[in-house]
């Protein structure tokens, strides 16, 4: 069963967040998250994930890659994560905590 | 739609040590297996991963019928569906070698409480096996569909697998 | 039985038609997931899903079985190349080729009875075992290291994950250490050395591992595998990983939440 994470904030940016579990590791699906401005696509479903994998404390990924205004290493591409293929940028060391802040501090990287 | 359904060697193998054991009126035992499903390229997945055995007082005395289960059975087969976002079977034992098949009672009374578990969970997949010494046979009430389809194939995985039935 | 098969009557009377009807996965068709195809389509399976995005070129020409020098000039899809190779072997057989990576298309996969795996890094063999894992299909997976040094040396290993027994990170073959450090890692520096005749070794290990788990002709149930091949003195022995965990169970993919799709829709 999912751990308890309150999902209201990011709910109420992006209806539909639900919660994940997946292997131990808890994940939070952002269906047709908005993006930054000049980010292409401007919308797409974006997966947050709040525990520690692969060496980064959370990291969020995205349905595809996307183009911004600053040039992000793309190095996670295809990454199979509750059957769908995801992809993310290298942007380390966010830690875990409030899901809309964590969320938050991840899109700096597209501003 | 071909509907495959797999079980770990391990877990079938509790099953049958389960339905094996004898009970003080009923002839045969049964009990639920929670399950998971998935779509595939060419059909669907069932998933097995628990089982709940009934216990002998979740059994009600009816001398017309080899095994009848009790309400508390459905309930608690209901509320594992409901808690767990589970695919429920149900599973029997005709304990003779060769392909087993349901009984006119069997398929009878399965039509009628299989499909109750969409009171619960109404887009999955439930249904109900039916095990031999040396093989199995299922049908599964997919979503959206008024009749039960045949399994396809059952698969027991381990070392080596286990084809139990091949639909042809 | 057929007289095709005739020769490995052994397997058990009804092989034939268990390897037939049998749909077997590739995960990456360089190296020695090429010599797994082929020996797959010659025991006499039927059935294939074959996942590669890459094409036929010169510095894999050495060791992709069935590539031909006009395959790396015309840059033949390896998927193409392994078609073409199984039909030869067997004109039957029903081929899913799939010019992509495998995360593109999971009901492809999800519709294999075994998977033979031959990713690069531990990322991808963990995610692969996980989908494995989700569809419940056994997962071989092979891989071959040719390690730099002076003198060089060459060694690889097979290893089985089968649903409900030990996995990789159960035996000791994926460490979350290995995983943080490729995810940190910031892109490969150039191709790793790869040489035929090892992938051979392996991938015919591998092969002998599907058929004893497909068919019954075999009285050794070892319920995982995990063999260590060393391959500057060609030797196979069963990795000690295995059996100093003394696990017979999976810690890590429990729960019915582990299994089948997430977003399901009938």
């Amino acid at each position: 069963m999912p751990t308890e994470i309150d999902l209201t904030e990011l709910d109420q940016l992006c209806g539909g967040a639900k919660e994940y579990t997946e292997f131990g590791l808890n994940y939070v699906l952002l269906p047709q998250l908005r993006l930054p401005s000049g980010c292409n696509p401007a919308v797409l479903d974006a997966l947050l994930c709040l525990s520690t994998r692969d060496g980064y404390p959370t990291r969020l990924y995205f349905a595809q890659q996307v183009s911004s205004k600053n040039g992000l290493n793309w190095n996670a591409s295809n990454v199979a994560i509750l059957q769908r293929s995801w992809f993310a940028y290298s942007w380390n060391y966010v830690a875990s905590g409030r899901p809309i802040e964590v969320l938050a501090q991840h899109l700096k990287a597209l501003q | 739609m071909n509907v495959h359904f797999k079980i770990t060697a391990g877990l079938l193998d509790g099953i049958f040590a389960d339905l094996r054991r004898p009970h003080p009126f009923a002839a045969e035992r049964a009990g639920f297996i929670g399950c998971k499903a998935s779509t595939c390229r060419d059909g669907a997945l069932v998933l097995a991963h628990t089982y709940l055995p009934l216990p002998n007082d979740w059994y009600v005395d009816d001398p017309r019928f080899g095994c009848v289960f009790s309400a508390d059975a459905m309930r608690t087969a209901m509320q594992f569906a409901l808690t767990e976002d589970a695919s429920m079977f149900h599973v029997h034992l005709h304990d003779y070698g060769g392909a087993p098949w349901f009984s006119r009672p069997d398929l009878r009374e399965s039509s009628k409480f299989v499909p109750d578990f969409w009171n619960v969970k109404p887009d999955l997949p439930h249904g109900t096996l039916v095990l031999s010494a040396d093989g199995a046979a299922g049908l599964c009430w997919y979503p959206c569909q008024k009749t039960p389809l045949r399994i396809r194939q059952i698969t027991a995985l381990g070392f080596p697998m286990r084809f139990l039935g091949r639909a042809g | 039985m057929s007289d095709l098969f005739s020769r490995q009557s052994f397997l058990g009377k009804d092989s034939e038609k268990l390897l037939r009807e049998t749909r077997v996965g590739i995960v990456g068709l360089g190296g020695g997931r090429t010599l797994k195809k082929q020996q797959s389509a010659h025991v006499g399976v039927g059935r294939f899903a074959i996942f590669d995005p890459d094409n036929t070129d010169f510095p894999n020409l050495n060791r992709t079985v069935g590539a031909t020098f006009e395959d790396a000039v015309s840059k033949t899809p390896k998927v193409v190349v392994a078609q073409r190779m199984i039909m030869g072997i067997n004109p039957q057989a029903e081929v899913w080729p799939i010019q992509s990576e495998w995360q593109s298309d999971f009901p492809a996969l999800r519709a294999c009875d075994v998977v033979f795996g031959c990713i690069d890094g531990f990322s991808g063999r963990a995610q692969l075992e996980e989908s494995c894992r989700r569809a419940m299909i056994p997962l071989i997976d092979i891989g071959m290291d040719v390690h730099k040094g002076d003198p060089y040396s060459i060694s690889g290993q097979v290893v089985v994950s089968m649903p409900g027994r030990p996995c990789f990170r159960c035996m000791g073959f994926i460490r979350q250490r290995d995983l943080d450090d490729e995810g940190r890692r910031y892109g490969e520096a150039g191709g790793n050395p790869q040489v035929v005749w090892s992938n051979g070794v392996l991938a015919s290990t591998a092969v002998g591992l599907f058929v004893q788990m497909v068919t019954p002709w075999c009285r050794i149930h070892p319920g995982s595998a995990f063999v260590g091949y060393d391959g500057d003195r060609f030797t196979l022995e069963h990795d000690a990983r295995l059996t100093v965990t003394g696990k017979t169970q999976c810690g890590h993919f429990s729960g019915i939440g582990d299994l089948g799709d997430p977003f399901w829709k009938p």
